[in-house]
């Protein structure tokens, strides 16, 4: 069977304590509850969870959605380290691809929803980042920024799409709340155009404008 | 009213309530009043071929009374369309029936489609009621009854997958079939591009093309995926009925036509032909009549010697 693996890369550094990470711990449970009771979607799909802050977590391994009852919640403290974000991430792509290989399945280039409220604290994080896209199977990255977060280095980190929360028309917990349900809605969309003999490859669906969000341009220079 | 009678509805004249499912093509709203009804909105209504939808729904209208009961039963079939300006943006239909819905944790109402007779159960969809294997038995016989019947009136199902069919063993073992503005009548076109299901086309037609032919690779992946409990199997590979859900003689039946129906189109076994296979009764192979054999000829009656004379010319 054709795979299709989901990365959730999320910022629970410092300032992310409070409201921010219960309105994404909140979500979880939705992810969750939309992704298994649709075993369609659940079976052409894998998830996984890494926290990271000064050094990156992995939450939740890769996993089908329908195989779980819970997961590791996103604990906010500590710095924000992209390189080991993109470290970990890297680790984590190259063993669940042979994993999944290794079971019969096909796998499809996987997708990267990253979540970040401030400005990396590790200078050398592009290094990790270079090797996160220059690898074999280099992610699909879709980026938000909330908070803090600079454009530019949102829209550095992704390579598909990034979007940044629009100044004070709505707070990070509810923009927190549309990043997890685009994260959903991109999970249902892209699993429902995967053929099973894989003829025809799948379209990443992802949303073209996220509430309280708003689209960055990739043009750069 | 027109959700009986078939006439058109103006979009202006229906109190649209809550929107309750989208898919590709349209989008589904409660319609307040009596009858349950459903508007099925499309996106792009340019798109849609009123004068086929109209066609669907005379075809409806037309039937006997108990076949037109039949219909409403078991598919959520377009009683009227709905008309705003002159053009057709959509129809009416019938909500499924509340035995085929189920309720997630949360008390969220889910349709109770295929999928969930296609693989082992999960924790997650739990509430959905599995059949015993009597009943996954009886659900094949009933979705390709369903079938065979809509082929009876001259119609091509066309989209089908484990997403438009769905089905309860309460209280007793029933299908319904959805999107039924994808049904066209055989050799006319559909209302909208048809639209294909991934994992469910046919890999001899061309894409976006449905015919009978199609519809009997699609029965089969129905039967066989229902049987095995397998969302991917198809045909040409091997078969492993849930045990208990097929006796011996039905199982064999079963291969045979499963194995058939890999092949190219015009070989693939009809509706009929699945239908006698699960009612467990022995086929009889029939040859075509052998041409009578002729009688043996007595040469001795014709082959006398023979005197030819002459015939004067001159008088």
């Amino acid at each position: 069977m054709q795979i299709l693996p989901f990365y959730l890369l999320c910022d629970e550094s410092g300032s992310m304590i409070g409201e921010p990470i219960d309105a994404i711990n909140g979500a979880l449970p939705d992810l969750h509850h939309e992704i298994s009771t649709n075993p369609t979607v659940a079976d052409k799909t894998r998830f996984c969870l890494i926290g990271f802050s000064d050094t990156a977590t992995v939450l939740q391994p890769l996993v089908d959605l329908s195989d779980i009852d819970s997961v590791p919640a996103l604990a906010a403290g500590g710095l924000t380290s992209y390189g080991d974000a993109f470290r970990t991430l890297l680790r984590c792509v190259e063993a669940d691809v042979a994993v999944l290989k290794a079971e019969g399945h096909e796998v499809y280039r996987p997708v990267v929803f990253f979540l970040s409220d401030g400005i990396p604290t590790d200078p050398d994080w592009d290094q990790a980042y270079k090797e996160v896209t220059q690898s074999r199977f280099c992610p699909k990255i879709i980026a938000f920024g909330i908070g803090e977060a600079q454009e530019s280095t949102i829209a550095r980190v992704a390579n598909f799409r990034a979007f940044m929360q629009k100044d004070s028309s709505v707070s990070p917990a509810q923009a927190l709340r549309e990043f997890a349900s685009s994260l959903t809605r991109s999970i249902v969309r892209s699993a429902g155009s995967i053929g099973e003999d894989g003829g025809n490859g799948f379209t990443l669906a992802v949303d073209d404008t996220v509430p309280g969000f708003s689209l960055v341009s990739l043009d750069k220079l | 009213m027109s959700a009986d009678d078939g006439a058109d509805v103006t979009l202006g004249s229906l109190a649209l309530g809550a929107r309750i499912g989208d898919g590709g093509q349209g989008e589904v709203y409660d319609v307040a009043g009596p009858g349950r009804l459903l508007y099925k909105g499309y996106r792009e209504p340019g798109k849609a071929d009123g004068g086929e939808l109209a066609a669907l729904v005379a075809l409806r209208q037309g039937l006997a009374p108990a076949d037109r009961e039949r219909l409403d039963r078991e598919a959520a079939w377009p009683l009227c369309r709905v008309v705003d300006g002159g053009r057709a943006t959509g129809f009416l239909m019938r909500r499924a029936p509340d035995s085929m819905t189920w309720r997630t944790s949360r008390g969220e109402a889910r349709l109770t489609d295929l999928s969930y007779l296609l693989r082992p159960p999960r924790p997650a969809w739990q509430a959905v009621a599995q059949p015993s294997p009597a009943e996954r038995f009886a659900l094949v016989v009933a979705v390709l009854g369903l079938f065979r019947w809509l082929h009876a009136l001259g119609l091509v199902v066309g989209d089908v997958s484990h997403a438009n069919v769905l089905w309860t063993v309460r209280p007793a073992p029933a299908p319904y079939l959805l999107d039924c503005d994808g049904v066209r009548m055989a050799g006319r076109p559909p209302v909208l591009e048809q639209a294909d299901t991934p994992d469910w086309h046919d890999p001899l037609a061309a894409a976006g093309v449905a015919t009978v032919d199609s519809d009997r690779y699609k029965a089969a992946l129905v039967a066989g995926r229902v049987l095995s409990q397998d969302a991917y199997v198809t045909p040409g590979g091997p078969l492993r009925p849930l045990s208990g859900v097929l006796d011996d003689r039905r199982a064999d039946a079963v291969r045979d036509l499963w194995e058939e129906a890999s092949g190219p189109r015009g070989t693939r076994p009809h509706l009929a032909q699945w239908c006698t296979a699960l009612a467990g009764r022995d086929t009889i192979r029939l040859m075509a009549a052998e041409p009578a054999p002729r009688p043996v000829v007595d040469r001795s009656k014709f082959d006398g010697p023979r005197t030819r004379g002459r015939i004067t010319l001159r008088k």
